[in-house]
Parts: C-alpha cells; sequence; structure tokens
C-alpha cells in the first residue's frame, strides 16, 4: 500500500484512479487511510460482496484473502487481470503504469 | 465463484467509501481508467 501512495502521481497522470477494496469494515479503514495518509479511494467491503463479484480468492489454509488487481479502461473493459497465487503476489506498479500508458495511446488512437 | 475475464466488461460494482460516499464503476466511464486493488488484510 506504501508503493501506491508513492507511485499515485503517476497513476494520476495516467488517469488511472486507483481504488482499493478489502473485507475490513468502515471504521477499520478511516483508521488505517488516515494513519497512512493515503490518497486513494478505499471501499470497505465486509459483506464481500464486491470480492466475490470479482472472484478475489480466499486461501483458507493460509487463512487469508490472496491479492488481486484489475485494471479497467475508460470504457469499463478490463484490460489487465491479475489474480494473486501468494500473499505476495502482487504486480509491480511499473508493469501497471505501462500498461496504462498502451490503454491511454489506444484510447486517443480512437481505437 | 465468477473471475473477471480480460477484454471482457468489467462487472459494475457499487459500494460507500469509509465516509459514506457511494463510488461506482460507473462513476470513472468515459473519464478515467480505474486499477481495482482486491488488498489483503491491514496487518
Amino acid at each position: 500500500m506504501a508503493q501506491l501512495r508513492q507511485d499515485y502521481p503517476q497513476f494520476v497522470a495516467r488517469d488511472i484512479e486507483v481504488v482499493v477494496v478489502g473485507p475490513e469494515d468502515a471504521h477499520a479503514f478511516a483508521a488505517y487511510w488516515q494513519k497512512e495518509s493515503l490518497p486513494f479511494i478505499g471501499l470497505p467491503d465486509p459483506k464481500a460482496s464486491v470480492l466475490k463479484l470479482y472472484g478475489q480468492e480466499v486461501n483458507l489454509f493460509k487463512l487469508g484473502r490472496m491479492p488481486a488487481q484489475v485494471l479497467i479502461d475508460k470504457a469499463a473493459v478490463a484490460r489487465f487481470v491479475h489474480y494473486g497465487h501468494s500473499m505476495s503476489d502482487i504486480p509491480k506498479n511499473e508493469e501497471i503504469l505501462a500498461l496504462g500508458d498502451e490503454i491511454n495511446a489506444r484510447t486517443n488512437a480512437g481505437a | 465463484m465468477s473471475r473477471v475475464s480480460l477484454n471482457q466488461a468489467a462487472p459494475d460494482l457499487s459500494l460507500p467509501d469509509f465516509s459514506g460516499n457511494t463510488v461506482s464503476l460507473s462513476d470513472f466511464l468515459g473519464r478515467k481508467n480505474v486499477l481495482l486493488v482486491f488488498n489483503r488484510t491491514f496487518a
């Protein structure tokens, strides 16, 4: 999350809004956002409605949710989908930012 | 459990943020790309 915060201006520069969804409640989100001074959107999903809609995996053996990232373009089409296979299986921001450049180039070309 | 497929329409979502303001994927349609990050716990 700290890495996302650090690179947030680069996401903004590419017209990418960062939206974090997690299983904690609004109180936990608010406390964490304040503590870490996070600039992006945080959506508490304690009922796991969106987490289920997007198929975030729960690893019962490791007692936790696997991380996942989805990059959605301005036409609401998923252009990058990554479901982590372990807690640390998270794509680098550089990879997502490069994809943002590609998406914007395609959008601007009218493709 | 469903999964999102590459190059397919992303399912719309609508949830209140931690301040109570409803955020929908469709809010960004035509305006911004969105990186959805499904977090594990904050701990």
